[in-house]
């Protein structure tokens, strides 16, 4: 926990106080004059890396409760803003601090107002603390810093009056629904100890104070709790009651305060501030009267603390990430280990039974496959002989058609028509895609013999040999490639009709390309 | 903020900087670590499958060595399994030429090439080639080409399978005995396998 430098400013003393390890450690008072200043200037020397936390206890206070437009965010601050510099003109440390929802129908938003209506009374302080280089976490009125000890008393009714005697004089605070409402500062003869009556007619006056103000009509219950840190105001509460009978008193001892805030006995010795300086370390307020300004040097330190915390986080969030990553590595390593020796053991074993293996020129699975693979291809070749047995059976019932070439091709690719051609092969492997099937086909070139120039009826023997062909089992298709006469209309077409004579034949020849089925 | 607190802010800011570089260029070495590892476990894993099966089915494999090793031999000496031989070729040609009664046979032999049909028959660790034979010759009439074919198989000098055969008359008018009436153009390839990788005997 941060070190801190706890000040606790009156018009009479300026109390210094140190917070290290969050416990309350020591305390020194200066005198409210230009020889305390110089002592508290060298007091400052000393001090280096440490943030200042500033309490202000005096009577140039204000506090006003007021109800504004329920809003959000930037129009809320500006509300705020506007009515902070309209309510305190004369001086920079106010501040706002939300107290809730208006019960009406509007439930316009609930704000205390407080100003430290003398700035005079700070500023030096606060130049002196800057000028050594110090951060100023913020500035607060004694009211503020006891805020949280309400939640320490024994008293829960609705309206609680603090009482506690301090230096400049008696401290009453009034709360209202367990928020500070407002405060003020009674000023008592310090030249003589103060007598329980005077206190008590104190107490009565506040009260009809805040009749006076409208914040507590004299019918309602008030709780008074009177903060007696050194055990000096016994009668009290009695002498109280016997003027407010219906006023319910309750003291907080010395050794209630030891036991319920924590704060040991020297430490709530030290000075008449401890408690409430103790109470500012354990916990600032939420509201903070500093400008800007002030606290500008805390921002800046606040920053550099959580760069620096941020640095650490990512070091050891990224230290923690690599070392699971290197322990994941190393342990993926050891497995591999592991398994390259397990390999090794069987490839050993492997070796061992091996040695009792009839010799082989190559492994049991390349002997098996050569065998499967012959047998394969033995059981896959293929001869023309079907083709040819095929045309031969259709040749039988159309005598008019002369075979002249007969050409047969066993591949992925049908035969081409120009296969008669010397060296016409087509070239059907490495395709890309799925490859087809190898399969046969034949080309048939023959003609029509005798001719004598009729195209019309050498077509239709033509046709029908090839139809013949299609009934044939085995076949896939036949496709005729080429014609005695092209009567194809996108080519063109020429002749001589003086030739077609008895004496001088044409010839009527013609191309099939006849495709068979694939094996099954 | 003032000047002077925001260039206080440097050295902060700075270090954050330099702490998270720095630890993520340590974060990602590390994690490359690991992917290295994780694929050096992966092959070894792999491996070690690989070896494992092999040893389970030693037993296996000890019983097909027994089985196919002779036919495997027999088709070496048939000339399908190891290197080609053309001689063998050659002289079958011969013997068919004779026993078909042909006219003579005109050859040639392509070099050698892979066997582009080798997916049809899953040859797994064996390599196929093919050297592609034409040829040139002539027939009295069709039945001899079916009798050569036949002929040339049965000198088992290996593994051959027809491709492309094209027969065309010979345009001889007169009708000679023993006078060829036919020509004939066949491509043959002649197949031959081989171990991909060979590997030395268990």
């Amino acid at each position: 926990m941060a070190d801190k430098l706890l000040l606790s400013i009156s018009a009479a003393q300026v109390t210094a106080a140190r917070w290290r390890g969050g416990r309350f450690a020591t305390s020194e008072v200066f005198a409210n004059s230009d020889e305390g200043f110089a002592q508290f200037t060298d007091y400052l020397a000393a001090l280096a890396g440490v943030t200042a936390y500033v309490m202000v206890d005096a009577v140039e206070e204000d506090y006003r409760f007021e109800t504004l437009p329920h809003a959000f965010g930037r129009d809320r601050a500006e509300l705020v803003a506007r009515k902070l510099k309209q309510l305190f003109r004369n001086t920079p440390f106010a501040c706002a601090t939300q107290q809730g929802r208006d019960p009406g129908k509007r439930r316009d938003d609930r704000y205390l107002f407080v100003a430290l209506t003398n700035p005079e009374l700070v500023q030096r302080w606060l130049a002196a603390i800057a000028g050594r280089g110090l951060p100023v976490a913020g500035v607060y009125l004694l009211p503020m810093v006891g805020e949280p000890l309400l939640a320490r008393l024994p008293a829960k009714g609705p309206n609680v009056l603090m009482v506690s005697l301090h230096g400049p004089g008696l401290r009453l605070v009034f709360f209202r629904d367990r928020h500070l409402r407002i405060s003020r500062l009674a000023r008592l003869d310090t030249a003589a100890t103060p007598g329980l009556q005077n206190l008590a007619e104190e107490v009565t006056n506040t009260r009809l104070y805040l009749h006076a103000l409208r914040i507590l009509t004299l019918d309602e219950h008030l709780q008074v709790v009177i903060v007696d840190r050194k055990d000096e105001l016994g009668g009290l509460a009695e002498t109280i009651a016997r003027d407010n009978p219906n006023l319910e008193c309750l003291r907080l001892t010395r050794a209630d305060i030891i036991r319920d805030v924590g704060i040991t006995a020297p430490a709530l010795d030290s000075s008449s501030d401890a408690l409430y300086l103790h109470l500012l370390g354990s916990r600032a307020p939420s509201g903070n009267l500093a400008p800007s300004s002030v606290t500008a040097g805390f921002r800046a330190h606040q920053l550099r603390r959580g760069a620096y915390a941020m640095s650490g986080v990512a070091a050891a969030v990224l230290l923690a990430w690599a070392g699971a990553n290197a322990l994941q590595a190393a342990s993926l390593g050891s497995d591999a280990q592991d398994a390259e020796r397990r390999t090794a053991q069987q490839q050993a074993a492997y070796a061992q039974v091996t040695q009792h293996f009839p010799a082989a020129p190559t492994s049991a699975e390349n002997l098996r496959r050569a065998v499967e693979v012959y047998d394969r291809l033995a059981q896959s070749a293929r001869t023309p002989d079907a083709a040819m047995a095929l045309v031969s059976r259709a040749l039988e019932n159309h005598p008019a058609v002369v075979l002249k070439t007969l050409g047969w091709r066993y591949g992925r690719a049908d035969i081409q028509a120009d296969a008669s051609r010397a060296g016409a092969a087509p070239a059907d492997a490495g395709r890309a895609g799925t490859p087809a099937p190898r399969h046969e086909s034949a080309l048939i070139e023959g003609e029509i013999r005798p001719f004598r120039g009729d195209y019309r009826a050498a077509i239709d023997s033509i046709n029908a040999f090839a139809q013949s062909l299609r009934q044939s089992p085995g076949v896939a298709e036949v496709r005729v490639a080429a014609l005695p006469l092209n009567i194809n209309p996108a080519t063109p077409l020429a002749g001589n009709t003086t030739v077609e004579t008895r004496d001088r034949p044409v010839s009527a020849e013609f191309k099939l390309i006849v495709v068979m089925r694939p094996p099954a | 903020m003032s000047p002077g607190d925001l260039k206080s802010l440097n050295k902060p800011v700075a270090v954050l900087v330099v702490v998270v570089a720095l630890g993520a260029a340590l974060v990602w070495y590390t994690h490359q670590q690991v992917l290295v590892a994780r694929a050096t476990l992966d092959r070894a894993q792999s491996a070690l499958r690989d070896a494992t099966l092999r040893l389970q089915r030693s037993g296996d494999e000890k019983e097909v060595i027994e089985r196919y090793l002779g036919t495997y031999q027999a088709l070496g000496r048939a000339g399908f399994v190891g290197d080609e031989q053309r001689i063998n070729w050659v002289e079958a040609l011969r013997q068919a030429n004779q026993q078909a009664e042909l006219f003579g046979v005109e050859y040639q032999i392509a070099a050698q090439q892979p066997y582009p049909y080798a997916a049809d028959v899953n040859p797994g660790g064996l390599t196929l080639h093919q050297s592609v034979m034409k040829l040139n010759f002539r027939l009295l009439h069709e039945g001899d080409l079916a009798r050569f074919i036949d002929a040339l198989a049965r000198q088992r000098a290996g593994l051959f399978t027809v491709n492309q055969c094209v027969l065309q008359r010979a345009g001889t008018a007169t009708a000679i005995r023993y006078q060829p009436n036919l020509r004939a153009e066949c491509d043959l390839a002649w197949i031959t396998a081989r171990p991909a990788a060979p590997e030395k005997k268990p």
